[in-house]
Formats: structure tokens, sequence, C-alpha cells
């Protein structure tokens, strides 16, 4: 075989290619020596071209009826898109991926792929990112396996608070919450719908954590939780705007083991928020004034 | 049976032939003329079963015979008591043969008699000294002493050098006592968040390696299935029959090569 790359491509592409002398395209042929052409481009750092020649491959692999093959071209053709900065074909590329490998009846590497399509697109385009998490985990849940999915859930989370949408982030965490609880994760559901409270306070939304606090009580495995005692000790120090005492609670162990995300979040509590603290005050001058 | 239990046999047998010791009975009853000295034996020898009583009342466990006990014992000490004036005027009378000083002592007895009637235990000890509780502590309990003789001015609750500086030491220790506790605590709460993740962690793995399980177990079938495979067919092909006909041929065709090119 020649080791010229670019000969191997025309070559393959002629296989390919129906015309008189060939009626049916020879997908075996080109599709190995579509591989064997991306390797050679690869070597030789022409990233470009080993793409396209990936793509091929994946595209013979098809034909060949194997979706496994088709599906780890179709991820190191991604990749080199990545490398090669070409956003929208990374995220084509990984659907893609994820796709075959539906199709080969494995949603473990499915999830997998758009993970990492997530991962690699998280600077550039937020909010595909965000699709791409989500996909991800539904995929993880339909197959049951719900524990992949926390890490999954806890990167889209970090995703939207980097976008400042907190009311998004919290019921990320919310449906953490209930990934956990499918599995009996009571440390991991306590941390997600301790974080999802630290999220509403942040986001200057005393109300809205009160109730998924609320909410959250009705959970036994929450009830009986440090987590528990932390969440209440915080609200109740909103309440009476004591800012000491949410500095305190944002220090102590057990916010410490949460994400990192959030614990950036929970030592800015007070400062975050200093405003509503004195309007809680000022409420409570109201109530008193019978005037 | 052992010397002691010799002894008090002997003892016991003794005291109760003790009234046909003709010698013991005219010592005693040297002073038989000598009505004080009589009454005075009676009243011993009353005093003495009523303290045997009481040390059998001691050891008595069935409350009503204890009881029982005590009300005779207390009757005993009753009469006793009435009879000790009877004895004082014996003592003062005269006796020929009597010397003062014995005068004197027998007075001493007769004085120190009720005393020890009196303390005869009967079961009601307790009695009149928990009457006199009431008085001032000092009456009752004469080795307990308050310094403060009942002087309660300011000065008394003021604060010692020495109690405040207690205090304070007591307080610095409580603190770092806190600190360590703190410490420890924040130490044991990263290891239970550590070993819950963990825990979690190997509950999320348990399926992967079931499914690693599986897989390889085909796999070893599968290989073990190829390896019986691949030997026969080996076998076949080195079959003893085809290989000798292939080396036959083979010279065959050397020879025929070799004779073309002689």
């Amino acid at each position: 075989m020649s080791s010229d790359p670019e000969k191997m491509m025309s070559k393959a592409d002629k296989m390919t290619k129906l015309t008189l002398t060939r009626w049916s395209a020879d997908w075996r042929g080109a599709t190995e020596l579509y591989e064997q052409a991306a390797n050679g481009f690869r070597a030789s750092n022409k990233y470009e071209r080993a793409k396209v020649a990936l793509e091929k491959a994946s595209q013979g692999q098809v034909m060949q009826s194997s979706p496994w093959d088709a599906a780890k071209h179709m991820e190191s053709a991604a990749a080199l898109a990545q490398k090669l900065s070409i956003w929208n074909e990374v995220a084509d590329f990984y659907r893609k991926a994820s796709e075959l490998y539906v199709e080969s009846g494995r949603a473990q590497p499915a999830s997998d792929a758009l993970g990492k399509a997530a991962r690699a697109l998280e600077e550039v385009k937020p909010e595909d990112a965000i699709q791409l998490y989500t996909d991800a985990c539904e995929i993880l849940e339909e197959d049951g396996r719900d524990q992949m999915a926390f890490d999954l859930y806890r990167a889209c989370a970090s995703v939207y608070i980097k976008l400042e949408k907190f009311a998004d982030a919290a019921t990320f965490f919310l449906r953490l919450g209930v990934a956990a609880d499918k599995c009996d994760a009571t440390n991991s559901q306590c941390k997600a719908y301790l974080s999802a409270i630290i999220v509403y306070l942040y986001g200057h939304d005393l109300k809205q954590a009160e109730k998924c606090y609320n909410d959250c009580s009705q959970i036994d495995a929450f009830l009986k939780s440090d987590q528990n005692r932390t969440a209440s000790r915080l609200l109740t120090a909103y309440n009476e705007g004591d800012i000491e005492e949410i500095k305190k609670v944002a220090c102590s162990s057990t916010v410490s083991n949460l994400d990192h995300a959030i614990i950036k979040l929970a030592r800015k509590l007070p400062t975050g928020d200093v405003t509503a603290v004195q309007m809680n005050a000022g409420d409570d001058l109201d109530e008193d004034d019978l005037t | 049976m052992t010397v002691i239990d010799i002894l008090t046999r002997v003892d016991s047998i003794c005291k109760k032939y003790d009234k046909y010791d003709v010698d013991k009975q005219r010592e005693a009853n040297v002073s038989g003329d000598d009505a004080f000295a009589r009454l005075y034996g009676a009243f011993e020898t009353q005093i003495e079963t009523a303290l045997e009583k009481a040390e059998l009342v001691t050891k008595e466990k069935n409350r009503a015979s204890a009881v029982a006990m005590n009300a005779e014992i207390r009757r005993t000490k009753a009469r006793l008591s009435e009879e000790v004036p009877k004895l004082q005027r014996l003592a003062v009378k005269r006796v020929k043969g009597l010397t003062t000083e014995e005068l004197a002592a027998r007075n001493d007895l007769v004085l120190a008699l009720p005393a020890r009637i009196e303390a005869i235990p009967d079961g009601t000890a307790g009695g009149p000294k928990a009457t006199s509780a009431w008085a001032p502590s000092t009456a009752s309990r004469p080795d307990i002493k308050f310094d403060s003789d009942g002087r309660f001015d300011d000065d008394y609750f003021q604060e010692s050098h020495e109690s405040s500086q207690f205090r304070q030491e007591y307080e610095m220790r409580k603190i770092k006592q806190e600190q360590g506790l703190d410490m420890i605590s924040e130490g044991l709460d990263a290891l239970k968040n550590m070993a819950s993740d963990m825990n979690e962690e190997l509950d999320r793995q348990v399926p992967l390696m079931d499914e690693i399980d599986s897989k390889v177990d085909r796999a070893t079938s599968d290989l073990k299935n190829t390896n019986v495979r691949l030997k026969d067919t080996v076998n076949q092909l080195r079959s003893s029959r085809n290989f000798c006909i292939d080396i036959v041929l083979l010279c065959i065709v050397l020879g025929i090569a070799a004779y073309l090119y002689k």
C-alpha cells in the first residue's frame, strides 16, 4: 500500500464512487484506506485532512453496519475538530458519535461523548454545553444508570452558575437530588439540596430558598442529615439579619464539603445580599408599627 | 474440731455448771450479807443479759421478732432504772467490814449505772438525738465547725485572690479544650464526608464490575472455543499421512529438478 495518505484518500474515494465499471461500492476496502490515510495525516500533523479522513472512515463503518467502530471514528474526528477549534463541528461530531453509540446499545459511551462535547464547549458556547449536558443526563437516566449522571448534573449546574442563571442552577441541583434518591445516595442528595438552597440565597431569593427548604424537609434522608441543620441555621440567620452567623455557617465544614463553585458562592453570601437582610429588618418594624 | 471450738464449748459447759462450783459460789457469796453487793450483782447480770439480747437483735433478720426483743430490752431497762434509787440508798448505808474508799467507789458505781442502762441499744437509740437535730448544729455535731460565726457581711461573699485566679485558669483551660474539640470535630466532618463519598463511589462501581464479570466470562468461553477449534485444525493439518505424502512428493519434485538441471 502506498504510504502517501493523499494517494490513499483518492484511491478510497474512487472505490466508493459508483461508476460504470463499479456497480457496488467497496466499503470495506475504502474504510481501511480511509483509516490508514487518517493515521498518516495525524502523523504529519495535517489535522484538517485527518479529520476529513476519519469522517469518511466513520461513514464507511456505518455502511458496513458496525456503529461501534463508526462512533469511535466520529469521536476521534471530533477530538481533532476540538484541536482545530471548529466548535460547531465538534458539537455535530460528538452528537453523531453519541447517536451511533446509542444505536449499538451502549448508553454510557454515548453520554460520555456528549459530556466530552459539553466540556469542550463550556467556555465557548455555554448554552450549547448545557444542552449537551442535559441530553447526556437523559440518556443515562433512560438507561437507568443515574449514578453516572451525578457528575454531569454538577457540571451543568456550575455552567449555569457561571452564566448567573441561579434558578436554573438550583433546578439542576434538585434534579440531582431526585437522581440520588433513586440510587439511595443520601449524602449526595443532601449535599445537592443544600447547594440548591445556597444558590437560591445567593440569587437574592429568600422566599424561594425557604420554599425549597420546606420541600426538602419532607424527605426523610435530608431531615436527618447535617446538611439540614446547616440549612436551617443559614435560613434563621438570614431571617434575623445576622451577618456574623451567616459568615460562620458559610465557613462551616458542612459547606466546605460541597462543590467548589458552591463554596465560592457561600463565602460571598452575605455581601451579595446585604440589602435583602436590611429589608427583612425593615419588615419587622412595619409589623410592629400599628399606626 | 478446731481449738477455738473446743475452747468455746468448754466455756459454755463451765458457765452452765457454774452453780455447782462450790468454791466459786462461796467466793461470790462472800458478800452474801451485803445487800448492796447482792443487788449490784443482780443488776450486773441483768444488764449483761440485756446487752446479749441487744446483740441478738442486731443479728435478727425477722423484723417482728426484732421488734419484740427490742420491746423486752426496753422493759428491762425501765425496770432497772426504777431500781437504781434503791441501790443508791443501799450504797450510802454503812456496812461493817467496808472501808471508806470502797464506799466512795460504790457510790461512783451506782452513779455510773444509769448511763450504762441507757447505753443498752434497744432500737430507739437515734430517738433522743433526732429531736435535738433542730437545735443549733453545733450542739449535736461538735466536729463540724463554721468559721463564720454567723457574720454574713459584704466582705464575706467577696472573691478572694486565689479563687479569682482559679476561676481564670479554669476559663482558659476550658477555652483551650473547646478549641481542641473544634479541631477534632472538623477533622471528623471531613472524614465522614470522604467516607460517604467513597461509599457512593463503590455503590456506583458495583454494576460496572458485574458487567465486566459477565463480559470477561463471555470472552473466556469464546477463547476456549477458538482454542479447541484451532487445535483440531492443526491436528488435521499435522496428520501424519498427509505429511508423509507431502514430503515424498517434495522429494520427487526435487529429484526431477536435479535430474533436469544435471
